[in-house]
C-alpha cells in the first residue's frame, strides 16, 4: 500500500465544504421552522438533527464529487 | 435505628415540588410543617394501638423520625406485639388500649385497628387528652364517622386520617396542575384497583379467622370499599372541589368464594351536580390494569399513580423532522417496495411526561407520619384533612350501600358536614349564642 498525501489545499477545501453543508442544514432548519410554523427554539433544540443532516449532505456531496471526477477521469483516459 | 433529619423543603425539592403559597392553597394540611425549624429539638411521644401489618408500617416510620419517640404499643394479639417489639424494643406494652390512654407520657396515638373499633378508640383518646392519627377508613358506618367528626369538633386536639395520597408528591403536583388549568376543566375521573390475590392472611388456628381476616367479614369491614375505594374516591373532592350527591353501583362475589362475606368484584359510579362522574372499579382476580386514577380534562389526562400526564393534543414534531419526513415520503411513496415512514411516528407517540420529573420513589406515607409528629409537637390542627378523610369514608360506605340495595343512593343530608358544596343540617351547626 502506498502513502497518500492530502494537501493543505484539499484540507481547506473539505473544511469549507463541510461548513457549507452545515450552513445549508441550518438554512433547511430555518426554512422548516417557517414552513411548519414551529417554535424558533428549534434552532438550538434540534441542533443534533441539523448536524446529522449536515453530515448526510456532506456525504452525498462527496459521493457526487467522486462520481463526477471519476467520470471526468475516465473521459480523459479515453 | 438510623434516624435521618430531612426538612420538608428538602424533601419537596427532592420530589420536584416547591414549598410555597400554591402548595398550601392546594394542600393546606402542609401547614403542619410551618414550625418545623422551631421544633427541631422537640419530640412527640407517640403510642401505636394495633400493631398488625399497618401499625408496624407506621412504627417503622416513627422510629426513623428524630422528632418522635415511640413510648408505648398496644395489641391483644401476641404475635403482633412481638413484631412491634422488634421495631421498638423499649416501648411499654399494653393489651388494653384504655390503660395505654392513662399513660401520661403519651402525647398522641396512632390507631391502626379494625375499623369497627375506630369510633370508641378515637373518642376515648380525645377524652384522655391525646392527639389522634386514625387509619382509614375512619369507620365502618356513617353514624360512627359522624360521631368521630363531632368528637373532633368538640376537642382542640389534632386528628389525622390515614389518607396518604394527600401527602403524596405525585398527587400534590397533579392537583396543582389541575388548579392551574393545565388539563382544562375536568370531565370525568376513572379510578380502579385490580389485584389477583385472595387478600387473606395466614391464620394459625381456625378460631382466629375473623380476628385476623377481619377485612373479609361484614361485621368488621366493607371489604374493597373501605380498604381500597376509600383511598381513591377521596381524589374526587380534592380534584373537583365538589362532593357527589348521588351514587349507584353493583357488587358481586365472582371468584374468591371461600366463605368471605364482602364482594370481590365491584363497580360504583359517583354523580356530581356539575354532571361530572367518578367511577371506582375493583376486581381482585385479575391484576392486568393494576391501580390507577385517570383524571380526564378537556386538554389532558393525569394518571397520578403512574406519576404521568398526557396532553390531549400531541405537539407536532420539530419542523426539521417534518421536512425530512415530507422529503422521504416524496421519494419513497412512489416506489412500491419502500418501507413505512420512520421519523414522525416515533417522535409523535404520546408516552406522556412524568409529573415530577422522574418515576416516583414512594407514596405519601412517610410525609403523612412526619406531619402528624409535627402537629403533635405544636398542637396545631391542620385545615381540611379531617373533612377529606370524613368524605372518603362516607362515600365508600354509601357506595357499598348502593351496591347492597341495588339502587341509586342520595347522599343523606344528616351526614353532610360543612365542606365544599355540602352544608351541615342545622342540628350539626354550632348553636347561635343566646342573647343575655
Amino acid at each position: 500500500m502506498k502513502d497518500t498525501v492530502i494537501t493543505a489545499r484539499r484540507k481547506k477545501t473539505e473544511v469549507f465544504t463541510f461548513i457549507a453543508c452545515i450552513v445549508v442544514a441550518i438554512g433547511l432548519n430555518i426554512f422548516a421552522i417557517a414552513k411548519y410554523n414551529t417554535a424558533w427554539s428549534e434552532l438550538y433544540s434540534q441542533i443534533v438533527y441539523v448536524l446529522v443532516i449536515g453530515c448526510i449532505i456532506y456525504a452525498l456531496w462527496t459521493v457526487l464529487r467522486l462520481v463526477f471526477y471519476g467520470i471526468i477521469g475516465l473521459i480523459r483516459r479515453l | 435505628m438510623e434516624q435521618k433529619t430531612i426538612s420538608r423543603r428538602e424533601f419537596l425539592k427532592e420530589m420536584g415540588l416547591v414549598a410555597g403559597v400554591s402548595l398550601l392553597a392546594s394542600s393546606p394540611w402542609f401547614s403542619a410543617f410551618a414550625q418545623e425549624q422551631e421544633t427541631q429539638k422537640e419530640k412527640a411521644r407517640l403510642a401505636v394501638i394495633g400493631t398488625g401489618s399497618r401499625g408496624c408500617f407506621h412504627l417503622n416510620m416513627f422510629v426513623r423520625d428524630p422528632k418522635c419517640e415511640v413510648v408505648a404499643i398496644c395489641d391483644d394479639y401476641r404475635p403482633s406485639i412481638d413484631a412491634a417489639l422488634k421495631i421498638t424494643p423499649h416501648a411499654n406494652v399494653y393489651t388494653v388500649y384504655r390503660k395505654l390512654l392513662e399513660d401520661p407520657n403519651v402525647d398522641g396515638v396512632l390507631i391502626a385497628t379494625p375499623l369497627h373499633l375506630h369510633r370508641e378508640m378515637v373518642e376515648a383518646s380525645f377524652q384522655a387528652g391525646k392527639h389522634v392519627f386514625c387509619e382509614k377508613s375512619l369507620s365502618k358506618t356513617l353514624d360512627d364517622a359522624l360521631a368521630i367528626y363531632k368528637a373532633y369538633q368538640n376537642t382542640d386536639k389534632v386528628l389525622f386520617v390515614g389518607q396518604q395520597r394527600l401527602f403524596d408528591p405525585r398527587y400534590i403536583k397533579a392537583i396543582e396542575m389541575i388548579e392551574q388549568g393545565v388539563i382544562g376543566p375536568i370531565q370525568g375521573i376513572k379510578t380502579f384497583w385490580y389485584r389477583n390475590n385472595d387478600w387473606r392472611r395466614p391464620v394459625p388456628s381456625p378460631e382466629l379467622e375473623r380476628k385476623i381476616n377481619w377485612r373479609l367479614y361484614r361485621e368488621f369491614s366493607l371489604g374493597m370499599m373501605t380498604e381500597l375505594a376509600c383511598h381513591q374516591v377521596q381524589l374526587g373532592s380534592w380534584a373537583l372541589k365538589e362532593l357527589p350527591n348521588r351514587m349507584m353501583g353493583s357488587g358481586s362475589l365472582t371468584w374468591w368464594k371461600d366463605g368471605r362475606e364482602v364482594y370481590d368484584n365491584v363497580s360504583i359510579l359517583y354523580l356530581y351536580d356539575s354532571g361530572v362522574r367518578m367511577s371506582f372499579d375493583s376486581i381482585i382476580s385479575n391484576k392486568f390494569y393494576g391501580c390507577e386514577e385517570q383524571i380526564m380534562g378537556h386538554e389532558g389526562t393525569i394518571e397520578p399513580e403512574k406519576g404521568k400526564f398526557f396532553y390531549e393534543t400531541i405537539p407536532p414534531a420539530a419542523g426539521i423532522l417534518q421536512l425530512v419526513n415530507e422529503a422521504e415520503k416524496g421519494i419513497f411513496e412512489s416506489i412500491p417496495f419502500a418501507g413505512p415512514s420512520w421519523v414522525p411516528e416515533t417522535a409523535n407517540k404520546n408516552k406522556g411526561e412524568f409529573l415530577i420529573g422522574e418515576k416516583p420513589k414512594e407514596d405519601g406515607s412517610r410525609l403523612t407520619d412526619r406531619a402528624f409528629v409535627e402537629a403533635v409537637i405544636t398542637g396545631k390542627r391542620v385545615e381540611k384533612l379531617v373533612e377529606e378523610g370524613y368524605y372518603a369514608t362516607t362515600l365508600s360506605i354509601l357506595g357499598d350501600q348502593a351496591m347492597q340495595e341495588g339502587r341509586i343512593i342520595d347522599y343523606p343530608d344528616e351526614y353532610k358536614i360543612d365542606y365544599l358544596n355540602h352544608k351541615a343540617p342545622s342540628a350539626l351547626a354550632p348553636a347561635a349564642p343566646e342573647n343575655v
